[in-house]
């Protein structure tokens, strides 16, 4: 009995182009295109931050200033020659994140040691306080560095050799921290393909909604459903015929996406995925999505009329739980009060879940939480559907 | 086979069937009758176990059907007015996953699939999806699933809607067809001539109740009043209605017709000799054998009126 519905459900989705473009093609592609196009947000050899610097001044100071800046590993100086301030706005909407303009008359200033606007910094306005002030600190770095240099040399008549010896002494800052990121070897960093891939699977999983409630309410409009009961299948029975296929289909989903993530994102020069410490602890949390996916889809095939509005209600409710949930925004950069409220999506709790396997190399001890709770609220909308469907049965399917 | 006893159903005050009696015999095609809301499918979904009833007893096959409704149902089928199959599906796997539910494999699935298919003539269908087969083949292929557990009983709830002529009279004879292998059908129609066709009994309901049962020759015979229609070249039913007053049988049914019951050559030769004398000419007289329409309408709309 279950082979055959298990073999319905399967002939049904892969007959529907819609359905497979949303549950295979569209997630492998965001996870693509995300851990591609955050590479660099997550790589230490790249420079994110562009910057331009327009000398007036043309002092030895100044000189040095561009110098050292140009020298800043987290700086990428701007390719293109920028000559008026037209341009320069036009710079600033072209992917130029600051543009630094030292006055006429700087070096003087500085000597005389005038911190008060000494120099002009113009800002591209998506850039975030935090770039802003990683920047700010750069150059703060710089300034510092002048100053010391500048100071011994006016020490160096007084105290001959001073600079030699404060050079011999200097420490190299690179090196200076042994940076270790929780739950990775040492000298490993996090990837974008380790941040992307768990949040593209949480939120494809999802997508089952669509096709498992319109083949749903088909069955209900064609009155398949009808004739299945006059066959001797309950409700139960028939609650597990669309169980068990949609599981498996989740599980080639998210088997699928983490083949992308190991095989064919290095191709486009992101790292590959590596699959964490616990198995287990992966089947499991993707196990208790599976359910509570399957068991939302329940309730809406149950609850709506057409297909249309399934397909509206599921859209909704997946970019809602997926907005929500930290899928689109990182949980880490919402405000206190929306990192409170996403934990009533159960995207939010897959997520956890997958974060903890693929980044934090946890064991399945760890994820147990995450993967009993996803499960217990896929039971419960299960079975609020079943007794949803049996009151509809009981008033004509 | 079937048993129904004071079968009551109601839906909060208001009854849908009220106390009826039927008894099918094993191999026969009995035909249900009646117009919309007269409570056919909800008989049929009774029937079925997919509605549950409030008074009376059913026994199929010496089974009461609310104990034994599983076991019943393996020698039943029901056969949707709706076409309940997969568009997306071919014939074929339409048939093996409807047969899968079921639990039938191995020899006893390839012989009930061998029967589904050649008794509705699929054989050239079965690897075309079910979306493109034609409103008939639809119909067949939804009768097909119906022989798949290889039933003693079927019930048929207007199978023939909107499919034409031709693909109707093939399922009608594929129905017949069903009686030499003494399967015993319940058939509901709105169409009087399928159900003079292929029934050998009937039974017509309205609002709820049984208002004529038995053997199609014995509800003609029964009903055959034995009338004559006569036109006249006139058009004063007032004047026509005196007539009446000189034959009890004679009833005027509009200014220029009027209906002679349980004619016979006394009362038709006194009519017309009445007819001669008032100058009315006749234009034609026709003399009727009530048939199952008639009786249906004759039956359906007295009810109707005594409500």
């Amino acid at each position: 009995m279950f082979k055959a519905m298990l073999k319905k459900e399967f002939v049904l989705v892969l007959r529907d182009k819609h359905s497979l473009a949303a549950l295979f093609i569209m997630p492998s592609i965001f996870i693509l295109i995300m851990s591609i196009a955050l590479k660099d947000t997550f790589s230490d050899d790249r420079a994110f931050i562009r910057y331009n610097v327009t000398d007036n001044d043309q002092s030895n100071i100044s000189r040095s200033l561009s110098a050292i800046l140009d020298h800043t590993t987290n700086l990428q100086q701007y390719d293109h020659a920028i000559t008026d301030s037209k341009e320069l706005q036009a710079a600033l909407n072209k992917g130029l994140h600051f543009a630094l303009t030292i006055p006429k008359g700087f070096s003087e200033k500085f000597i005389v040691n005038t911190s008060k606007n000494l120099l002009r910094l113009d800002v591209a306005s998506e850039v975030k306080m935090d770039m802003l002030n990683l920047f700010k600190g750069e150059l703060s770095n710089v300034l510092m560095q002048i100053r010391i240099e500048q100071m011994l040399q006016q020490f160096e008549p007084v105290v001959p050799g001073i600079t030699a010896q404060i050079n011999s002494q200097a420490i190299d800052t690179s090196d200076l921290v042994n940076i270790h990121f929780n739950g990775l070897p040492p000298n490993k960093i996090p990837t974008s393909t380790q941040q992307s891939v768990p949040s593209w699977i949480v939120f494809g999983m999802f997508f089952i909604i669509i096709p498992m409630s319109t083949i749903f309410i088909n069955e209900r409009k064609q009155n398949t459903l009808m004739r299945m009961s006059a066959m001797n299948i309950s409700i139960p029975i028939l609650f597990a015929g669309k169980i068990i296929p949609y599981m498996l289909i989740n599980q080639i989903q998210v088997w699928l996406m983490i083949g992308v993530g190991i095989f064919i994102v290095p191709f486009f020069g992101a790292d590959a995925l590596t699959l964490g410490n616990s198995l287990t602890g992966l089947l499991l949390v993707s196990t208790g999505l599976s359910l509570a996916a399957i068991g939302t889809s329940m309730v809406i095939a149950v609850s709506v009329n057409s297909v249309e509005q399934a397909t509206t209600i599921g859209g909704i409710l997946n970019i809602l739980f997926g907005a929500i949930g930290g899928v689109m925004v990182p949980k880490f950069l919402m405000p206190q009060s929306m990192q409170m409220l996403s934990n009533i999506s159960p995207m939010s709790w897959g997520l956890d879940g997958f974060l903890d396997i693929f980044l934090r190399g946890l064991s399945v001890q760890e994820v147990l939480t995450e993967a009993f709770a996803l499960a217990g609220f896929g039971i419960i909308q299960l079975l609020i559907a079943g007794l949803l469907f049996s009151r509809k049965k009981r008033n004509g399917i | 086979m079937i048993r129904i006893n004071n079968l009551s159903k109601y839906y909060g005050t208001t009854a849908a069937l009220n106390a009826i009696n039927i008894c099918i015999g094993k191999g026969v095609i009995f035909g249900l009758l009646g117009p919309n809301g007269a409570g056919k499918t909800t008989l049929i979904s009774i029937l079925n176990g997919l509605t549950t009833f409030q008074e009376g007893e059913i026994l199929v096959c010496d089974l009461p059907l609310r104990k034994n409704l599983r076991e019943i149902r393996k020698r039943c089928t029901f056969i949707p007015q709706f076409l309940a199959l997969y568009d997306n599906l071919s014939v074929i796997e339409n048939l093996h996953f409807f047969a899968g539910i079921q639990n039938i494999s191995g020899t006893v699935l390839q012989n009930n699939l061998d029967y589904a298919i050649t008794t509705n003539s699929l054989e050239k269908l079965l690897k075309q999806k079910a979306v493109t087969l034609s409103g008939g083949q639809k119909r067949r292929l939804n009768i097909a699933i119906g022989l798949l557990n290889n039933p003693d009983i079927l019930y048929f709830d207007e199978p023939t809607i909107g499919i034409d002529p031709e693909s109707r009279n093939d399922i009608l004879s594929t129905i017949r067809s069903l009686k030499k292998d003494n399967k015993t059908v319940v058939y509901t129609s709105h169409y009087m001539d399928e159900i003079e066709k292929i029934c050998d009994e009937a039974a017509i309901i309205n609002h709820g109740e049984i208002i004529a049962q038995g053997s199609l020759d014995a509800l003609l015979q029964t009903a055959n009043d034995n009338s004559a229609i006569i036109e006249l070249h006139y058009s004063d039913q007032t004047s026509l209605h005196l007539l009446t007053d000189c034959i009890d049988t004679l009833q005027v049914i509009d200014g220029s017709t009027l209906k002679l019951k349980q004619q016979n050559s006394t009362n038709m030769s006194a009519l017309l000799k009445i007819l001669e004398t008032k100058q009315i000419a006749v234009k034609q007289i026709r003399y009727q054998s009530m048939d199952l329409e008639s009786l249906f309408i004759t039956l359906t709309a007295s009810e109707n009126s005594h409500v």
